[in-house]
């Protein structure tokens, strides 16, 4: 068990973020940890499961943090992944935020 | 005796230059601090500058500004005026204190380095002059919060703020020292004079000065306008600088130190200015946007003076443009999550009113931005304070010591990797600067590197806030205690109808 500092982004959001993980963390556990600072605070959630990405490549969900060769202050970036969305979730284009048109 | 006409003797007076018999050149101007650039010492007797003021002048002129922002400070330390301006602007001013006044003093050790290691008497006098000048905007600068302390304890962070491991604090003490704490005289005369104080600290001063005065806070708008008179006068040190570099063709060099500057000059003014002119003003006063006041103090001054100089526009001047879009409305977003960090109240800004002036002013922008408002909105609505804190740290850049924002999708931070260390940056211009001089910087611990290193405990959100000597009475707070939120679905009802 060794905690490994990454630089992280949830894509939508507007800053890289210092997260602390596991480098036994699955990367759904990674998501979740990243996705905590931001879904909720900044961002809405969505109805669809989350991915990282690392070195441009989506990473699988059950890989580990030392199984994908992620080194400490790698960056990453987390997203919801649309393609398998469960159901018509909102996205942040048509998320309420925006001002309704007069 | 006569009285002579001052231009009759004011050059033979002034201009005590002499070549060394017993000393070498290099002696008396080292070049760690006086940096000749290659150009021979008697060719540097040529500088020359327009202003050509007597020291019984100066002396004259100063008594009758410090007179006259002294009498005002005293009128009004009598009104209550402090209670009666909007919170949005005791945030400005409540950060600009500590953000310049210890700034100020530290500039004047720049001044007097030029004061002594300039290579030409013309300069070195009137360095001596800018001494003096930055000596009364440090006290200045003290001296106002002080008589405000009884009001907001708050205002001690002016002299507080640069003692502390504040995160805005160890970013500007980088930015500072870079420019004129252990700048040579010759970069300095660029960096501080030419590109800062000509150019930002116009925008900043003066634009502020034109707020302050439509917001009623006429104490502060006297004082940062009797500054802006000393700095409009010894920032004339930069220009005869740059023109003897170019006649001697060093033009690669005057460009690298203007090219350094400018970005870093930017990056600070984002920070401080931006979220001051377009958030914390309140609307009825604000005159220009930030991106406004950018285009007409500094895009088209510099624009200018390039082109009076024969010198080119920054190589990153593209990527400068398309910040002035984005960045500053990032930041402001950012210290707002971090306001725990901050010895001001920052003032969200984002009214139903003044949401429409940022998205007339800056169109995308509720797309861009409007969205995190909303659900920071919708938080604080439900009574979730908790999720509108940040419970971790925003990575910031190794060079500017600014949060790492990202105006695009998947758009990673730099990284390089030195000696074992990863060093992260915010932007190809701040990674350019890093490796212009790699040894100058490679050596400052970041607020990230300082974590990671262990030097702060414990090593939670609590033991950052702790480390940065805030106690729980200094943090900051939502300026107007959220009311922007709570009035949010009203006006949405309203605006159905």
């Amino acid at each position: 068990m060794a905690v490994v500092p990454l630089l992280a982004v949830f894509r939508g959001d507007f800053v890289t973020l210092l997260v602390l993980v596991d480098d036994k963390d699955t990367m759904k556990v990674v998501a979740d940890k990243i996705a905590y600072h931001v879904i909720n605070r900044r961002l809405p959630p969505q109805d669809a499961p989350m991915r990282v990405q690392y070195n441009h490549r989506a990473l699988p969900p059950d890989q580990t943090v030392a199984q994908a060769g992620i080194l400490p202050l790698s960056f990453v970036e987390v997203y919801y992944d649309a393609r398998e969305r469960r159901h018509a979730g909102m996205d942040r284009r048509s998320y309420p935020g925006r001002p309704l048109e007069r | 005796m006569p009285k002579l006409d001052r231009s009759e003797w004011y050059d033979l007076a002034r201009d005590m230059n002499w070549q060394f018999k017993y000393v070498r050149d290099t002696e008396v101007f080292p070049e760690a601090l006086s940096e000749s650039k290659g150009i021979r010492p008697k060719a540097w007797w040529n500088w020359d500058e327009p202003y050509k003021i007597s020291y019984r002048d100066y002396v004259k002129n100063q008594a009758e500004k410090e007179s006259g922002v002294y009498t005002v400070r005293s009128a009004l330390a009598r009104s209550g005026f402090f209670e009666k301006l909007d919170p949005g602007w005791k945030a400005a001013i409540i950060a600009h204190y500590g953000v310049f006044a210890m700034p100020e003093y530290l500039a004047t050790f720049g001044e007097a380095r030029m004061g002594r290691f300039g290579r030409a008497a013309a300069w070195r006098n009137m360095a001596l002059f800018g001494t003096l000048d930055e000596i009364r905007h440090g006290q200045l600068q003290f001296s106002f919060p002080h008589a405000l302390l009884n009001r907001e304890p708050r205002f001690d962070w002016a002299h507080k703020a640069f003692h502390t491991n504040q995160w805005g604090a160890i970013a500007l003490r980088h930015l500072f020292d870079d420019m004129f704490t252990a700048n040579d005289a010759v970069s300095m005369a660029i960096q501080l004079t030419f590109v800062i104080e000509t150019g930002f600290t116009n925008l900043h001063f003066l634009g502020l000065a034109a707020d302050a005065m439509e917001t009623g806070d006429v104490e502060f708008s006297t004082l940062i306008s009797s500054i802006q008179t000393d700095e409009a006068r010894h920032a004339q040190q930069g220009e005869p600088t740059l023109r003897l570099l170019m006649q001697h063709g060093k033009k690669a060099e005057a460009q690298r130190l203007i090219d350094v500057m400018f970005w870093r000059g930017w990056r600070a003014f984002a920070l401080l200015t931006g979220p001051a002119t377009d958030y914390y003003t309140p609307l009825a006063h604000r005159r220009l946007s930030f991106k406004e006041f950018m285009l007409e103090w500094i895009i088209k001054q510099f624009n200018d003076q390039f082109r009076d100089l024969g010198l080119e526009r920054p190589w990153y001047w593209d990527l400068f443009l398309q910040e002035l879009d984005w960045l500053h409305h990032a930041l402001h977003l950012g210290l707002w999550f971090k306001r725990p960090t901050l010895w001001w109240n920052p003032d969200a800004g984002v009214s139903v009113e003044e949401r429409e002036w940022l998205e007339a002013k800056y169109p995308g922008w509720h797309d861009r931005f409007g969205t995190y408002w909303h659900t920071i909105a919708e938080n604080l609505r439900l009574g979730n304070i908790g999720h509108t804190h940040q419970e971790t740290l925003f990575v910031v850049c190794n060079m500017c010591q600014i949060p790492v924002c990202s105006p695009a999708v998947g758009a990673p931070p730099r990284q390089v990797m030195r000696d074992g260390r990863v060093y992260t940056f915010c932007s190809e211009p701040c990674q350019w600067i890093f490796e212009q001089n790699p040894a100058r910087y490679a050596g400052h611990l970041s607020i990230i590197d300082r974590f990671l290193a262990g030097h702060i405990q414990p090593p939670d959100i609590a033991g950052v806030r702790a480390y940065m000597g805030l106690s729980p009475a200094e943090q900051g707070t939502d300026a107007t205690n959220y009311s922007w939120a709570l009035e949010l679905p009203q006006a949405a009802v309203k605006s159905v109808a």
